[in-house]
Protein backbone atom coordinates (compact mmCIF):
# COMPACT_ATOMS: atom_id res chain seq x y z
CA UNK A 1 0.00 0.00 0.00
CA UNK A 2 1.22 3.81 -1.16
CA UNK A 3 1.64 5.32 2.55
CA UNK A 4 2.23 8.75 1.03
CA UNK A 5 -0.77 8.55 -0.77
CA UNK A 6 -2.81 7.45 1.67
CA UNK A 7 -1.30 10.24 4.34
CA UNK A 8 -2.39 12.68 1.45
CA UNK A 9 -5.69 11.45 1.20
CA UNK A 10 -6.08 11.89 5.21
CA UNK A 11 -4.39 15.05 4.81
CA UNK A 12 -7.25 16.33 2.03
CA UNK A 13 -10.15 14.74 3.78
CA UNK A 14 -9.45 16.98 6.38
CA UNK A 15 -8.61 20.19 4.16
CA UNK A 16 -5.22 20.34 5.04
CA UNK A 17 -3.24 19.19 1.84
CA UNK A 18 -1.89 21.86 -0.44
CA UNK A 19 -3.87 22.81 -3.20
CA UNK A 20 -1.15 21.73 -5.91
CA UNK A 21 -1.19 18.00 -3.92
CA UNK A 22 -4.67 18.14 -4.03
CA UNK A 23 -5.60 19.04 -7.54
CA UNK A 24 -3.67 15.88 -8.29
CA UNK A 25 -4.68 13.72 -5.93
CA UNK A 26 -8.32 14.55 -6.81
CA UNK A 27 -7.93 13.51 -10.28
CA UNK A 28 -7.06 10.21 -9.00
CA UNK A 29 -9.58 9.65 -7.08
CA UNK A 30 -11.85 10.10 -9.55
CA UNK A 31 -10.22 6.94 -11.36
CA UNK A 32 -9.41 4.45 -8.27
CA UNK A 33 -12.57 3.12 -6.88
CA UNK A 34 -10.23 1.85 -3.84
CA UNK A 35 -9.23 5.19 -2.54
CA UNK A 36 -12.83 6.05 -3.15
CA UNK A 37 -13.78 3.46 -0.56
CA UNK A 38 -11.07 4.41 1.66
CA UNK A 39 -12.30 8.36 1.61
CA UNK A 40 -15.67 6.55 2.55
CA UNK A 41 -14.04 4.95 5.30
CA UNK A 42 -12.60 7.86 6.51
CA UNK A 43 -15.71 9.37 6.42
CA UNK A 44 -17.35 6.78 8.40
CA UNK A 45 -14.93 6.91 11.09
CA UNK A 46 -15.44 10.07 11.85
CA UNK A 47 -19.45 9.61 12.02
CA UNK A 48 -18.54 6.57 13.80
CA UNK A 49 -16.70 8.74 16.58
CA UNK A 50 -19.09 11.33 17.10
CA UNK A 51 -21.85 8.62 17.67
CA UNK A 52 -24.53 10.33 15.79
CA UNK A 53 -26.97 8.63 16.81
CA UNK A 54 -30.02 7.35 13.85
CA UNK A 55 -26.88 7.93 11.36
CA UNK A 56 -26.94 4.53 9.57
CA UNK A 57 -22.87 3.96 9.24
CA UNK A 58 -22.84 3.27 5.49
CA UNK A 59 -23.15 4.96 1.91
CA UNK A 60 -26.54 4.23 1.05
CA UNK A 61 -27.13 7.71 0.43
CA UNK A 62 -23.97 8.11 -1.62
CA UNK A 63 -25.05 5.29 -3.46
CA UNK A 64 -28.32 6.11 -4.22
CA UNK A 65 -27.51 9.96 -5.43
CA UNK A 66 -24.72 8.35 -7.83
CA UNK A 67 -27.30 6.72 -9.58
CA UNK A 68 -29.28 9.64 -9.70
CA UNK A 69 -26.64 11.74 -10.77
CA UNK A 70 -25.74 9.38 -13.63
CA UNK A 71 -28.38 10.35 -15.41
CA UNK A 72 -28.51 13.92 -15.30
CA UNK A 73 -26.49 16.41 -17.24
CA UNK A 74 -22.89 16.57 -17.55
CA UNK A 75 -21.51 19.95 -16.67
CA UNK A 76 -18.50 21.46 -18.70
CA UNK A 77 -17.57 19.85 -21.64
CA UNK A 78 -16.49 16.82 -19.75
CA UNK A 79 -13.16 16.73 -20.48
CA UNK A 80 -11.93 17.08 -17.20
CA UNK A 81 -8.65 15.18 -16.98
CA UNK A 82 -7.18 17.02 -20.37
CA UNK A 83 -5.87 20.87 -19.60
CA UNK A 84 -8.00 22.21 -16.81
CA UNK A 85 -10.28 25.54 -18.52
CA UNK A 86 -9.73 27.37 -15.30
CA UNK A 87 -6.29 28.00 -13.01
CA UNK A 88 -6.54 28.74 -9.79
CA UNK A 89 -3.33 31.29 -8.65
CA UNK A 90 -1.46 29.51 -6.77
CA UNK A 91 1.32 31.69 -4.42
CA UNK A 92 4.46 30.02 -4.42
CA UNK A 93 7.62 30.92 -2.87
CA UNK A 94 10.12 32.17 -5.15
CA UNK A 95 12.95 29.79 -4.56
CA UNK A 96 10.09 26.61 -5.00
CA UNK A 97 10.09 28.52 -8.37
CA UNK A 98 13.38 28.21 -8.98
CA UNK A 99 13.59 24.53 -7.71
CA UNK A 100 10.91 23.66 -10.14
CA UNK A 101 12.21 25.08 -13.16
CA UNK A 102 15.84 23.60 -12.73
CA UNK A 103 13.69 20.43 -12.20
CA UNK A 104 11.86 20.90 -15.10
CA UNK A 105 14.88 22.21 -17.12
CA UNK A 106 17.06 18.95 -16.02
CA UNK A 107 13.94 16.87 -17.11
CA UNK A 108 14.44 17.44 -20.49
CA UNK A 109 18.04 18.33 -20.31
CA UNK A 110 19.13 14.83 -19.10
CA UNK A 111 18.14 12.40 -21.76
CA UNK A 112 19.21 15.22 -24.04
CA UNK A 113 22.93 15.28 -22.81
CA UNK A 114 22.62 11.43 -22.59
CA UNK A 115 22.15 11.42 -26.14
CA UNK A 116 24.73 13.57 -26.95
CA UNK A 117 27.37 11.84 -24.64
CA UNK A 118 26.44 8.81 -26.55
CA UNK A 119 26.41 10.43 -30.16
CA UNK A 120 30.17 11.45 -29.02
CA UNK A 121 31.29 8.54 -27.65
CA UNK A 122 30.10 6.64 -31.01
CA UNK A 123 31.48 9.14 -33.12
CA UNK A 124 34.73 8.70 -31.46
CA UNK A 125 34.51 4.89 -31.78
CA UNK A 126 33.78 4.88 -35.44
CA UNK A 127 36.82 7.19 -35.77
CA UNK A 128 39.04 5.15 -33.61
CA UNK A 129 38.02 2.27 -35.64
CA UNK A 130 38.95 3.76 -39.06
CA UNK A 131 41.58 5.26 -38.31
CA UNK A 132 42.91 1.66 -36.73
CA UNK A 133 41.49 0.13 -40.15
CA UNK A 134 43.34 2.40 -42.29
CA UNK A 135 46.95 1.81 -40.13
CA UNK A 136 46.21 -1.73 -40.73
CA UNK A 137 45.26 -0.87 -44.05
CA UNK A 138 48.85 0.56 -44.42
CA UNK A 139 50.61 -1.56 -42.84
CA UNK A 140 48.94 -4.42 -44.84
CA UNK A 141 49.89 -2.89 -47.94
CA UNK A 142 53.01 -2.00 -47.44
CA UNK A 143 54.92 -5.11 -45.87
CA UNK A 144 58.40 -4.88 -44.20
CA UNK A 145 60.32 -6.72 -47.05
CA UNK A 146 63.99 -7.65 -47.43
CA UNK A 147 65.30 -8.00 -50.98
CA UNK A 148 68.02 -10.28 -52.06
CA UNK A 149 69.47 -9.16 -54.86
CA UNK A 150 71.47 -11.96 -56.63
CA UNK A 151 72.84 -9.92 -59.43
CA UNK A 152 73.91 -5.87 -59.16
CA UNK A 153 71.12 -4.13 -61.09
CA UNK A 154 72.32 -0.46 -61.62
CA UNK A 155 69.51 0.10 -63.27
CA UNK A 156 66.84 -0.93 -61.52
CA UNK A 157 66.60 0.09 -57.61
CA UNK A 158 65.48 -1.66 -55.37
CA UNK A 159 61.70 -2.17 -54.74
CA UNK A 160 59.03 -3.21 -52.57
CA UNK A 161 55.94 -3.94 -54.43
CA UNK A 162 53.14 -3.22 -52.37
CA UNK A 163 51.62 -6.57 -54.30
CA UNK A 164 53.17 -10.02 -54.02
CA UNK A 165 56.28 -9.83 -55.47
CA UNK A 166 56.89 -10.43 -58.76
CA UNK A 167 60.19 -12.58 -59.71
CA UNK A 168 62.26 -11.23 -62.23
CA UNK A 169 63.22 -14.56 -64.14
CA UNK A 170 66.72 -14.40 -66.14
CA UNK A 171 67.36 -15.70 -69.48
CA UNK A 172 68.13 -19.13 -68.17
CA UNK A 173 65.32 -19.27 -65.90
CA UNK A 174 65.69 -18.63 -62.82
CA UNK A 175 64.86 -15.53 -60.94
CA UNK A 176 67.33 -13.07 -60.51
CA UNK A 177 66.11 -12.16 -57.22
CA UNK A 178 63.95 -13.67 -54.32
CA UNK A 179 62.18 -11.09 -52.29
CA UNK A 180 62.00 -13.16 -48.20
CA UNK A 181 58.86 -12.11 -46.78
CA UNK A 182 59.14 -10.64 -43.45
CA UNK A 183 58.78 -13.53 -40.68
CA UNK A 184 54.99 -13.50 -39.32
CA UNK A 185 55.17 -12.62 -35.77
CA UNK A 186 52.44 -15.16 -34.84
CA UNK A 187 54.60 -17.97 -35.35
CA UNK A 188 57.04 -17.18 -32.63
CA UNK A 189 54.23 -16.11 -30.60
CA UNK A 190 55.46 -18.29 -27.41
CA UNK A 191 58.87 -19.57 -26.83
CA UNK A 192 59.14 -23.15 -26.85
CA UNK A 193 60.53 -23.08 -23.38
CA UNK A 194 57.57 -20.79 -21.94
CA UNK A 195 55.09 -23.06 -23.84
CA UNK A 196 56.86 -26.48 -22.65
CA UNK A 197 56.44 -24.73 -19.13
CA UNK A 198 52.95 -23.85 -19.69
CA UNK A 199 51.94 -27.46 -20.45
CA UNK A 200 53.66 -29.01 -17.78
CA UNK A 201 52.33 -26.65 -15.73
CA UNK A 202 48.56 -27.26 -16.89
CA UNK A 203 48.77 -30.55 -17.24
CA UNK A 204 46.48 -31.34 -14.69
CA UNK A 205 43.66 -29.31 -16.29
CA UNK A 206 44.31 -30.90 -20.25
CA UNK A 207 43.08 -33.66 -21.48
CA UNK A 208 45.71 -36.44 -22.30
CA UNK A 209 45.26 -36.27 -25.59
CA UNK A 210 45.58 -32.22 -26.29
CA UNK A 211 48.78 -32.69 -23.55
CA UNK A 212 50.64 -35.21 -25.61
CA UNK A 213 49.85 -33.08 -29.16
CA UNK A 214 51.59 -30.53 -27.59
CA UNK A 215 54.43 -31.97 -26.19
CA UNK A 216 54.98 -33.96 -29.19
CA UNK A 217 54.95 -30.51 -31.02
CA UNK A 218 57.90 -29.50 -29.13
CA UNK A 219 59.71 -32.87 -29.73
CA UNK A 220 59.21 -31.97 -33.34
CA UNK A 221 60.56 -28.72 -32.97
CA UNK A 222 64.31 -28.10 -34.27
CA UNK A 223 66.51 -29.60 -31.35
CA UNK A 224 68.56 -26.15 -31.83
CA UNK A 225 65.33 -24.68 -30.45
CA UNK A 226 64.53 -26.44 -27.79
CA UNK A 227 64.99 -24.45 -25.20
CA UNK A 228 68.01 -24.90 -22.63
CA UNK A 229 66.35 -23.02 -19.83
CA UNK A 230 63.71 -25.73 -19.55
CA UNK A 231 63.72 -26.82 -15.66
CA UNK A 232 63.90 -30.33 -14.79
CA UNK A 233 60.19 -31.05 -14.58
CA UNK A 234 59.64 -30.10 -18.04
CA UNK A 235 62.62 -32.10 -19.26
CA UNK A 236 61.11 -35.18 -17.77
CA UNK A 237 57.84 -34.33 -19.29
CA UNK A 238 58.92 -33.81 -22.49
CA UNK A 239 60.44 -37.32 -22.23
CA UNK A 240 57.63 -38.62 -21.12
CA UNK A 241 55.42 -37.61 -23.54
CA UNK A 242 57.62 -38.87 -26.67
CA UNK A 243 57.57 -41.99 -25.28
CA UNK A 244 53.86 -42.21 -24.84
CA UNK A 245 53.59 -40.85 -28.37
CA UNK A 246 52.62 -44.34 -30.38
CA UNK B 1 -5.22 25.12 2.77
CA UNK B 2 -9.15 24.61 4.25
CA UNK B 3 -11.75 22.14 4.15
CA UNK B 4 -13.24 25.17 1.98
CA UNK B 5 -10.41 25.09 -0.80
CA UNK B 6 -9.82 21.67 -0.73
CA UNK B 7 -13.89 20.91 -1.29
CA UNK B 8 -13.23 23.32 -3.87
CA UNK B 9 -11.49 21.90 -6.16
CA UNK B 10 -13.81 19.05 -5.75
CA UNK B 11 -16.45 21.48 -6.75
CA UNK B 12 -14.39 23.20 -9.95
CA UNK B 13 -13.51 19.23 -10.93
CA UNK B 14 -17.53 18.73 -11.18
CA UNK B 15 -18.29 21.94 -12.63
CA UNK B 16 -16.00 20.63 -15.78
CA UNK B 17 -17.73 17.59 -16.07
CA UNK B 18 -16.82 15.30 -13.52
CA UNK B 19 -19.69 13.85 -11.81
CA UNK B 20 -17.21 10.92 -9.87
CA UNK B 21 -15.95 14.49 -7.84
CA UNK B 22 -19.23 15.02 -6.55
CA UNK B 23 -19.70 11.04 -5.46
CA UNK B 24 -16.85 12.45 -3.37
CA UNK B 25 -18.32 15.25 -1.96
CA UNK B 26 -21.48 13.12 -0.66
CA UNK B 27 -19.67 10.30 0.48
CA UNK B 28 -17.61 12.96 2.61
CA UNK B 29 -20.71 14.74 3.70
CA UNK B 30 -23.82 12.07 3.68
CA UNK B 31 -23.16 11.42 7.60
CA UNK B 32 -23.67 15.07 8.73
CA UNK B 33 -26.19 16.04 6.26
CA UNK B 34 -28.51 12.69 7.77
CA UNK B 35 -27.92 13.67 11.13
CA UNK B 36 -28.99 17.49 10.20
CA UNK B 37 -31.93 16.54 8.80
CA UNK B 38 -32.32 14.27 11.45
CA UNK B 39 -33.36 17.81 13.52
CA UNK B 40 -36.21 17.53 11.56
CA UNK B 41 -37.68 14.18 11.17
CA UNK B 42 -37.24 11.42 13.29
CA UNK B 43 -37.26 8.91 10.86
CA UNK B 44 -33.55 7.66 9.56
CA UNK B 45 -35.30 6.88 6.55
CA UNK B 46 -36.93 9.82 6.22
CA UNK B 47 -33.66 11.10 6.59
CA UNK B 48 -32.02 9.62 4.04
CA UNK B 49 -34.55 10.62 1.70
CA UNK B 50 -34.29 14.18 1.88
CA UNK B 51 -30.76 14.05 2.08
CA UNK B 52 -30.62 12.24 -0.70
CA UNK B 53 -33.15 14.84 -2.40
CA UNK B 54 -31.14 17.73 -1.10
CA UNK B 55 -27.76 16.79 -2.48
CA UNK B 56 -29.62 16.15 -6.28
CA UNK B 57 -31.03 19.43 -5.60
CA UNK B 58 -26.91 20.60 -4.94
CA UNK B 59 -25.94 18.83 -7.94
CA UNK B 60 -28.68 20.60 -10.14
CA UNK B 61 -27.76 24.04 -8.41
CA UNK B 62 -23.92 23.37 -8.88
CA UNK B 63 -22.98 24.96 -11.85
CA UNK B 64 -24.55 28.24 -10.23
CA UNK B 65 -21.86 28.00 -7.00
CA UNK B 66 -19.36 30.10 -7.24
CA UNK B 67 -17.26 29.25 -4.06
CA UNK B 68 -18.29 32.20 -1.86
CA UNK B 69 -19.21 30.95 0.60
CA UNK B 70 -18.00 26.97 2.03
CA UNK B 71 -19.43 23.98 -0.20
CA UNK B 72 -20.54 22.49 3.69
CA UNK B 73 -22.35 25.51 4.53
CA UNK B 74 -24.22 26.31 1.02
CA UNK B 75 -25.18 22.09 1.03
CA UNK B 76 -26.05 22.75 4.87
CA UNK B 77 -28.93 25.49 3.66
CA UNK B 78 -29.90 23.25 0.85
CA UNK B 79 -30.65 20.28 3.05
CA UNK B 80 -32.73 22.35 5.35
CA UNK B 81 -34.81 23.73 3.16
CA UNK B 82 -35.23 20.56 1.53
CA UNK B 83 -36.10 19.14 5.28
CA UNK B 84 -38.56 22.01 5.56
CA UNK B 85 -40.43 21.57 2.20
CA UNK B 86 -40.63 18.06 3.50
CA UNK B 87 -42.43 18.68 6.53
CA UNK B 88 -44.27 21.04 5.23
CA UNK B 89 -45.76 18.64 1.94
CA UNK B 90 -46.30 15.68 4.22
CA UNK B 91 -48.43 18.17 6.60
CA UNK B 92 -50.43 19.11 3.66
CA UNK B 93 -50.77 15.28 2.44
CA UNK B 94 -52.39 12.26 4.37
CA UNK B 95 -50.35 9.43 4.84
CA UNK B 96 -51.33 6.41 2.73
CA UNK B 97 -51.78 2.92 5.16
CA UNK B 98 -53.17 1.01 2.52
CA UNK B 99 -50.22 -0.12 -0.06
CA UNK B 100 -50.88 -2.63 -3.75
CA UNK B 101 -48.08 -4.61 -3.35
CA UNK B 102 -49.49 -5.92 -6.86
CA UNK B 103 -48.39 -2.14 -7.93
CA UNK B 104 -44.50 -2.82 -9.02
CA UNK B 105 -43.46 0.71 -8.04
CA UNK B 106 -45.64 0.54 -4.25
CA UNK B 107 -43.66 -2.92 -4.09
CA UNK B 108 -40.25 -1.54 -4.61
CA UNK B 109 -40.94 0.93 -2.00
CA UNK B 110 -41.80 -1.66 0.41
CA UNK B 111 -39.33 -3.76 -0.32
CA UNK B 112 -36.47 -0.83 -0.45
CA UNK B 113 -38.36 -0.10 3.51
CA UNK B 114 -37.91 -3.20 4.75
CA UNK B 115 -33.83 -2.86 3.80
CA UNK B 116 -34.03 0.15 5.41
CA UNK B 117 -30.86 1.07 8.43
CA UNK B 118 -33.31 1.31 10.86
CA UNK B 119 -34.46 -2.42 10.64
CA UNK B 120 -33.07 -4.93 13.17
CA UNK B 121 -30.11 -6.02 10.45
CA UNK B 122 -29.10 -2.32 9.20
CA UNK B 123 -28.60 -1.30 13.64
CA UNK B 124 -26.80 -4.19 14.30
CA UNK B 125 -24.66 -3.10 11.16
CA UNK B 126 -24.16 0.47 12.24
CA UNK B 127 -23.66 -0.85 15.92
CA UNK B 128 -21.23 -3.18 14.85
CA UNK B 129 -19.09 -0.78 13.14
CA UNK B 130 -19.65 1.72 15.77
CA UNK B 131 -18.10 -1.06 18.29
CA UNK B 132 -14.75 -1.66 15.97
CA UNK B 133 -14.63 2.04 15.66
CA UNK B 134 -14.41 2.24 19.24
CA UNK B 135 -12.27 -0.53 20.28
CA UNK B 136 -9.29 0.60 17.92
CA UNK B 137 -9.26 4.23 19.32
CA UNK B 138 -8.69 2.43 22.89
CA UNK B 139 -6.32 0.62 21.19
CA UNK B 140 -4.52 3.62 19.66
CA UNK B 141 -0.84 4.93 21.80
CA UNK B 142 -2.05 7.90 23.55
CA UNK B 143 -0.26 10.90 20.45
CA UNK B 144 -2.87 9.20 18.13
CA UNK B 145 -5.87 8.94 19.73
CA UNK B 146 -5.10 12.25 20.82
CA UNK B 147 -5.04 13.80 17.91
CA UNK B 148 -8.04 11.97 16.23
CA UNK B 149 -10.12 12.77 18.76
CA UNK B 150 -9.30 16.68 18.34
CA UNK B 151 -9.66 16.70 14.83
CA UNK B 152 -12.79 14.58 14.23
CA UNK B 153 -15.02 15.42 17.70
CA UNK B 154 -13.75 18.86 18.21
CA UNK B 155 -13.16 20.10 14.84
CA UNK B 156 -9.83 21.55 15.15
CA UNK B 157 -7.44 22.26 12.34
CA UNK B 158 -3.63 20.78 12.02
CA UNK B 159 -2.24 23.96 13.40
CA UNK B 160 -4.50 24.26 16.29
CA UNK B 161 -4.06 20.62 17.41
CA UNK B 162 -0.23 21.08 16.92
CA UNK B 163 -0.57 23.53 19.36
CA UNK B 164 -2.67 21.62 21.74
CA UNK B 165 0.13 18.70 21.18
CA UNK B 166 2.91 20.99 21.14
CA UNK B 167 4.66 19.08 17.97
CA UNK B 168 5.26 19.94 14.77
CA UNK B 169 1.85 20.21 11.81
CA UNK B 170 3.73 17.51 9.97
CA UNK B 171 3.69 15.52 13.10
CA UNK B 172 0.00 16.08 13.31
CA UNK B 173 -0.61 15.13 10.08
CA UNK B 174 1.14 11.95 10.43
CA UNK B 175 -0.61 11.05 13.70
CA UNK B 176 -4.26 11.30 12.32
CA UNK B 177 -3.06 9.24 9.45
CA UNK B 178 -1.90 6.65 11.43
CA UNK B 179 -4.79 6.94 13.90
CA UNK B 180 -7.24 6.56 10.78
CA UNK B 181 -4.98 3.84 8.82
CA UNK B 182 -5.32 1.83 12.50
CA UNK B 183 -9.04 2.06 12.56
CA UNK B 184 -9.30 1.56 8.71
CA UNK B 185 -7.78 -1.59 8.70
CA UNK B 186 -10.13 -2.89 11.17
CA UNK B 187 -12.87 -1.62 9.45
CA UNK B 188 -11.92 -3.08 6.17
CA UNK B 189 -11.47 -6.73 7.98
CA UNK B 190 -15.06 -5.92 8.38
CA UNK B 191 -15.77 -4.81 5.09
CA UNK B 192 -14.56 -7.41 3.26
CA UNK B 193 -15.90 -10.23 5.51
CA UNK B 194 -18.96 -9.52 4.20
CA UNK B 195 -20.41 -7.87 7.19
CA UNK B 196 -20.58 -4.60 5.43
CA UNK B 197 -21.65 -4.54 1.81
CA UNK B 198 -23.45 -1.33 1.71
CA UNK B 199 -24.18 -2.46 -2.17
CA UNK B 200 -26.53 -5.51 -1.06
CA UNK B 201 -28.15 -3.40 1.14
CA UNK B 202 -29.23 -1.04 -1.37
Amino acid sequence: MNEERDSQLSAMFDGELPQAECELLARRLTRDEILRAQWSRFSMIGAALRAERGVALHDRVAWRVQSMVAQEATYGDGSVDAAPTSRTAVIVPASELKAASAARWLRFARPAAGAGIAAGVAAMSIFWLRTQDDSQTILAAAPVTESIVLQPDTSSALVARNTAPAETRASNGEPERYVTPAPSSSASIVPPARLANYVVAHSEYSGPLSRRMALLGLVATDPSEVPATLDEESQESLAAGAADAP
Amino acid sequence: MTVEESDLVLVKRVQRGDKTAFDLLVRKYQHKVVKLVLRYVRNPAEAEDIAQEAFIKAYRALPQFRGDSAFYTWMYRIAINTAKNSLASRDRSPIAYDLDLTDPEESHSVQTKLQDPDTPEGMALTEEIRLIVNSAIEALPEELKTAIVLRELDGLSYEEIAAAMECPVGTVRSRIFRAREAIDKRLREVFEGGLGRTEEMV
